[in-house]
């Protein structure tokens, strides 16, 4: 190559007009970047879902975050694949400082949120949990309003299992809970991954269907996947939109309900004999702000001494076009207008329920005396 | 430095309702934040330095036998918070001198007999300028407003649709990162109380119950950001914010205004006057 005469003189200054930059946060213009939680048991083959995600030519850049530290430390490490040349990158991300009391963000959602905006494309986030027996305070940490526009946004929590050792990590029990660490797992999972079924004897058929039938009788409502050495599909496990109320999409977790019209409850595992699903289906359409308070008196106010884990549904909502959805997480809610209702569709209330000293009875007759009441004024 | 009980105290998960002793220590020690808030604001005037703001503020507590809070608390560096023009929250007090149209917060907690009493005011330094005043004004309506709907069986969740309104229908903006929180022996727990609309708090309001109240309100954006001090919270388009708090305590009928203003409080705000 020529090298340019030193001599030629001073170049000329070339004008450079900057891109219009406005004062917002840069990532209002980008979609929200999904974070997904996995957690499972070790060994479960949660590490391996990991590798591949890191590891494997899917195309997209994804960062881990894998919680080694916990907080005291004060940093998270993220490894990231560099999308198609596959090479990883380390990251350190630093947990805010300062007056962590009174933010409502809390410091895990801002470093990831410090994370998106450092990288100038991110496809997803993947939380991998380690330890963590319930997978549900970490979903009220990371279900954020609407409101604050975040630069991320919780997708899905998702658990794998071992299906050569769920039965026995079932009946485990921790002296200070009644419920062993993979039964909380496997209730707070949208997603639930049952790995190895390779190690599971082909010619025992059933015994897939009865590990199913078990987690269905747990969480009625979580999609269940098969795989061997995790791998699966990551467009199956990837934007689920299980807690985004703005993307239509969202609404296809919720099919499942309008599809099944059993009205029934389906009964209790048989390690866990207190926790059950409890089903209300009803017609006619509900006042959307006593649905509010009916809830509230159950997810906060403890009615009938109840103790709900979970709770989806859609609703039939009075002087609304619009199908609602209904998701809870432990005391946190949330109920918002979707999609349209079809021509063709069963304008139907479908609630599920998943909990501990669930009394079907008191669900139903509250759910139902919406109907006789009048509007009540609110205090 | 770092709180030990704090941060892993069941009081995080659930609201305490307070026993009449409780109570009343709330009572006496928010009186006497009201009475180092209502000293410093006495002080304020174009020239004077937010440090020395923060010394008339420090000796004032240690003065009434109490603590000031921010002091070491997560190794804040001083006793109150000093928030001028576009410093939404936790301003640092340091040795710039107020000048003539400023607006300034002064946040001010202190630990007396075991619990903590937490107010904030937005004070005009000299001569401010209209829009200034209305925003002031606004975010002083917008505490008084949500006030006024406290009381058992209120949603936490209102507080936060009363004050959006307000400030929404004042055209201006309502601060989302920072909330209202519940306080009694613990400088902070729950609930947490959003200031914007649409959030999903949790919980219902009940007789026993005391927690603050801190709408941020901006003239232009929600938008903030964080200095590299890691504590000064700021405007993104650096457009002026003002704040307003109180402590307030939930009876049987309604609220009790823990840190209200007293007949010695300095004559500050023009719409107060009767």
């Amino acid at each position: 190559m020529d090298v340019e005469d030193d001599d030629a003189g001073v170049p000329t200054a070339v004008e450079y007009s900057y891109p219009e930059r406005s004062f917002e946060s840069e990532s209002e213009n980008r979609r929200p970047v999904g974070i997904t939680v996995i957690t499972g048991y070790l060994g479960s083959g949660k590490s391996t879902l990991v590798n591949y995600v890191l590891n494997a030519k899917h195309g997209k850049k994804i960062a881990v975050i894998l919680n080694e530290f916990g907080e005291e430390i004060g940093v998270e490490r993220a490894m990231i694949n560099e999308g198609d040349e596959g090479a990883l990158i380390e990251e350190w991300v630093e947990l805010a400082n300062g007056c962590v009391c009174c933010t409502v963000k809390h410091s895990l959602v801002q470093a990831l949120e410090q994370l998106v905006q450092r990288k100038d494309r991110l496809d997803h986030i993947l939380l991998e949990t380690t330890g963590l027996a319930n997978p549900a305070p970490l979903a009220s940490i990371l279900w954020l309003d609407e409101q604050l526009e975040s630069a991320v946004i919780l997708d899905a929590i998702i658990t794998v299992v071992d299906a050569r050792n769920i039965f026995k990590q079932l009946s485990e029990y921790k002296e200070s809970s009644t419920f062993s660490e993979a039964f909380q797992q496997i209730v707070f999972a949208d997603v639930i991954i049952v790995n190895k079924i390779d190690l599971v004897s082909s010619s025992d058929s059933g015994f897939l269907e009865n590990l199913e039938k078990e987690i269905k009788a747990i969480n009625s409502l979580a999609t269940i996947i098969h795989s061997d050495h995790c791998q699966v599909d990551l467009a199956v496990i990837l934007d689920k939109n299980a807690y985004n109320a703005v993307n239509t999409e969202h609404v296809v977790h919720f099919e499942k309900l309008l599809e099944d019209s059993k009205s029934s409850s389906a009964n209790q595992g048989c390690h866990n004999k207190n926790v059950r699903t409890v089903c209300l289906c009803k017609d006619q359409q509900v006042d959307v702000n006593m649905v509010r308070l009916w809830l509230e008196d159950i997810l906060w106010e403890k009615q009938g001494d109840m103790d709900v884990y979970r709770c989806k549904g859609i609703l039939n909502v009075l002087n609304s076009d619009k199908l609602h959805t209904l998701q809870a997480v432990r005391e946190i809610y949330d109920i918002v207008p979707t999609r349209e209702w079809n021509k063709d569709e069963n304008r139907t209330n479908k609630i599920v329920f998943i909990g501990h000293n669930l009394d079907e009875k008191i669900l139903n007759d509250t759910f139902s005396t919406f109907n006789c009441q009048t509007k009540i004024n609110e205090a | 430095g770092l709180p030990k009980i704090e941060p892993n105290s069941n009081l995080q998960s659930y609201v305490e309702i307070k026993t009449p002793d409780q109570i009343q220590r709330m009572r006496e020690t928010s009186r006497i934040a009201r009475k180092v808030l209502d000293a410093a604001a006495r002080v304020i005037r174009p020239g004077i330095t937010t440090d020395e703001i923060d010394d008339v503020v420090h000796k004032a507590s240690i003065d009434a036998g109490a603590y000031p809070s921010p002091l070491n608390y997560h190794f804040f560096p001083k006793s109150c918070c000093t928030s001028v023009n576009e410093i939404i929250c936790h301003g640092i007090p340091d040795a710039r001198a107020l000048e003539d149209g400023d607006i300034v917060n002064v946040d001010v907690t202190i630990c007396y007999n075991g619990v903590h009493g937490d107010l904030n005011e937005t004070y005009f330094v000299g001569n401010v300028d209209d829009s200034s005043k209305k925003l002031v004004r606004a975010t002083y309506e917008c505490l008084e407003k949500a006030i006024s709907i406290v009381k058992p069986g209120v949603r936490f969740r209102e507080i936060g649709e009363v004050i959006n309104r307000h400030a929404s229908m004042s055209g201006l903006t309502v601060v989302k990162s920072y909330c209202g929180h519940g306080i009694g022996e613990l400088f902070h727990c729950a609930p947490n109380i959003p200031h914007y609309g649409k959030n999903k708090a949790v919980g219902i309001m009940k007789a026993g119950q005391t927690f603050t109240i801190e709408p941020m309100i901006n003239m232009g954006t929600w938008h903030d950001r964080l200095w590299p001090d890691g504590w000064t919270a700021v405007t993104s388009d650096g457009k002026r914010s003002a704040q307003f708090e109180h402590t307030l305590l939930v009876t049987e009928t309604g609220v009790e205004v823990l840190t209200a203003r007293l007949p010695t409080s300095p004559d500050v705000y023009p719409w107060l006057k009767s």
